[in-house]
């Protein structure tokens, strides 16, 4: 399932990294933070990146807009060669990209309609097509009624808002979210994670969000890259990622995602069952239930002791490690019988 | 207390009020001239050491060892010598060495560099976060520091400009050795050389009243600026 993205420039390919690296310092006390990292995010896609806190992920997303520059090898965006435009040429590439940061970082000496507006004035927009956007993009938003407030008046989920606002505002190509979530509670994480996918799905807007929570990935990205030490170690579709996320030991979605029960799961599974254990990894989570059904036809029993169902952006999945009792033969069929809707793997308790 | 209310009823009001008076517009002018101009030097002084300082919007290293090593060269220089020190270029400059434009002159350079320093502390206070985010919508390096980094420190930079007002009313007070005059000199030439302490309390009296009113309208600006 994993996926190298070639380098061929496709006519809708909006962000092109080709053997990218970046280091940071020199000589023993040097840190590489991105490690010749390929990948390519076409038009109106989410394109998600995730890994562990230092894995490289702030570093990649911010040598998009250029707010960092690659040691070795290119960035190219909008057609445009980033990691060879000079700082004078670059803010009329920026002005095409909008930004989300964790910390929002929203100008405290401006209200919630100053802050909008601010990207407005940069980009040259006059005072009464400025005001008119506003108005669009806070009712967009749903912070109509908070035009004039400042920032410390507002929620951690209100000054997000006000960030995409923001970030929306001179209608960019691209959206980059730097952890757009990180900071907020989960009610107000699904609240933001929606106007992210409101904001691909009606705007158009191509995204690229890189996080540490599985959850962000899970419900707005079409494609994922995992980081680990400044290496991208594997590429897909959410779906591929997360309804077949590779073995255990090493693998990152496997171990985020915590599918299989692990040797602690495993002692308790084991005080209150002494069936065959069996993991189903499940691309499409309809069907699973007739095939369940069918238990009582091999005589068999069986118990879901880890896992579940779940959905990414599109579609359904499931990992589920069951318990099953039986004899050995009763069981057995029953085996052959998920393997006609999932993978199926034995654990070893 | 009698004695106190009799010395005041028996002083030559006819002299001492104008006297009092003209002192005050001095000190006034010795203040506002040197916090005019030193205020907007010692302005750019410290942008230029927040900006030019690596990783800063105007990232240059050549600028900000040059600019830091003149202030930290010039700032300690006491008053007093420093003036003493610069009277050829005052000469040069204004023409005479002596007098309240000469004292300006002298205090300019005196208060500059330590008001490029106290600029530079409140911009370090900003969250690096902003610049960031206006650097990622495109905005130009100049518009940053106009129209982001100066607003974001305004309130903090209010306080500071107060701080600076003050501290020139007390540098003004010392205008007499160059023939400045100004309340300081007053309450020295009619008080102090006269035994007349209720004289330099006048003085005294009237730079508290300056000063508060100082400080108030800089709290209120402040305050205002940064909504609390
Ligand atoms: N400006 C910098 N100077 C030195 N090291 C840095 C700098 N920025 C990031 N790093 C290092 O690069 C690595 C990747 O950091 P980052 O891109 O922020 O990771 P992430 O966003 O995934 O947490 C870390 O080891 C970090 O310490
Ligand atoms: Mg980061």
């Amino acid at each position: 399932m994993t996926r190298t993205v070639t380098a061929e420039a496709s006519t809708d390919r909006l962000i092109e990294f080709s053997g990218v690296s970046r280091v940071y310092g020199k000589g023993a006390a040097a840190v590489t933070a991105v490690d010749d990292v390929s990948f390519g995010v076409d038009r109106g896609e989410v394109f998600g990146v995730i890994g562990f806190s230092g894995a490289g992920k702030s570093t990649l997303i911010r040598m998009i807009n250029g707010l960092e520059k690659p040691t070795s090898g290119t960035v190219t965006v909008l057609g445009l060669e980033v990691s060879r435009l000079s700082e004078r040429r670059l803010p009329k590439l920026r002005a095409r990209i909008g930004m989300v940061f964790q910390q929002f970082n929203l100008f405290t000496s401006r209200n919630v309609a100053g802050n909008v507006a601010y990207p407005l004035k940069v980009a040259g927009w006059s005072r009464s097509e400025r005001d008119a956007r506003v108005t669009e993009l806070l009712e967009f938003v749903g912070l109509s009624d908070k035009a004039g407030h400042y920032p410390e008046q507002l929620s951690g989920g209100q000054k997000q808002r006000v960030g995409i606002a923001r970030a929306l505002a001179a209608e960019p190509d691209i959206l980059l979210a730097d952890e757009s979530t990180s900071a907020l509670d989960p009610a107000t994480t699904t609240e933001v994670l929606r106007l992210l996918r409101r904001a691909n799905e009606e705007l158009g807007i191509t995204i690229v969000a890189i996080t540490h929570e599985m959850e962000v990935i899970r419900s707005i990205a079409d494609r994922v890259a995992v980081m680990d030490s400044g290496r991208i170690i594997e590429t897909g579709t959410a779906h591929d990622l997360f309804s077949d996320p590779g073995d255990g030991e090493g693998s990152f979605v496997a171990t985020a995602l915590k599918d299989r029960p692990d040797a602690d799961d495993l002692a308790r599974i084991r005080r209150h069952t002494a069936g065959r254990l069996v993991t189903v990894s499940l691309a499409d989570a309809g069907g699973v239930g007739r095939v369940l059904g069918s238990a009582a036809n091999h005589g068999v029993s069986f118990e879901i002791v880890h896992g579940g169902l779940s959905t990414t952006k599109s579609s359904s999945y499931g990992l589920l490690t069951l318990a099953v009792e039986g004899a050995a033969d009763a069981v057995e069929g029953f085996v052959v019988e998920l393997r006609g809707v999932g993978q199926v793997r034995e654990v070893q308790a | 207390m009698i004695g106190i209310v009799d010395a005041y009823r028996e002083l030559d009001w006819g002299y001492y009020g104008p006297e009092l008076l003209t002192a005050t517009w001095e000190t006034l002018y010795l203040v506002a001239g040197s916090f005019l101009i030193g205020g907007f030097i010692g302005l750019l002084l410290g942008v230029t050491l927040y900006t030019t300082r690596s990783g800063g919007v105007l990232a240059n290293r050549p600028m900000w060892l040059l600019t830091n090593f003149v202030v930290n060269l010039i700032r300690p220089i006491p008053f007093v010598i420093l003036v003493a020190a610069i009277q050829p270029l005052t000469i040069q400059v204004i023409g005479t060495g002596i007098g309240n434009q000469a004292v300006i002159f002298g205090m300019i350079w005196a208060s500059t560099f330590a008001i490029g320093r106290i600029v530079e502390q409140n911009l370090f206070a900003i969250d690096p976060g902003v610049i960031e985010a206006a650097r990622a919508m495109g905005a130009g390096r100049f518009r940053i520091i106009l129209t982001v980094i100066l607003p974001e420190a305004l309130g903090p930079l209010i306080l500071g400009f107060t701080f600076v007002i003050i501290a020139l009313a007390d540098m003004s007070a010392m205008a007499g050795i160059i023939g400045g005059g100004g309340l300081g000199n007053f309450a020295i030439v009619e008080g102090y050389q006269r035994f007349r302490t209720e004289v330099i309390w006048l003085a005294v009296v009237v730079i508290i009243i300056l000063v508060q009113l100082v400080q108030i309208v800089g709290n209120m600006l402040a305050r205002k600026v940064m909504r609390r």
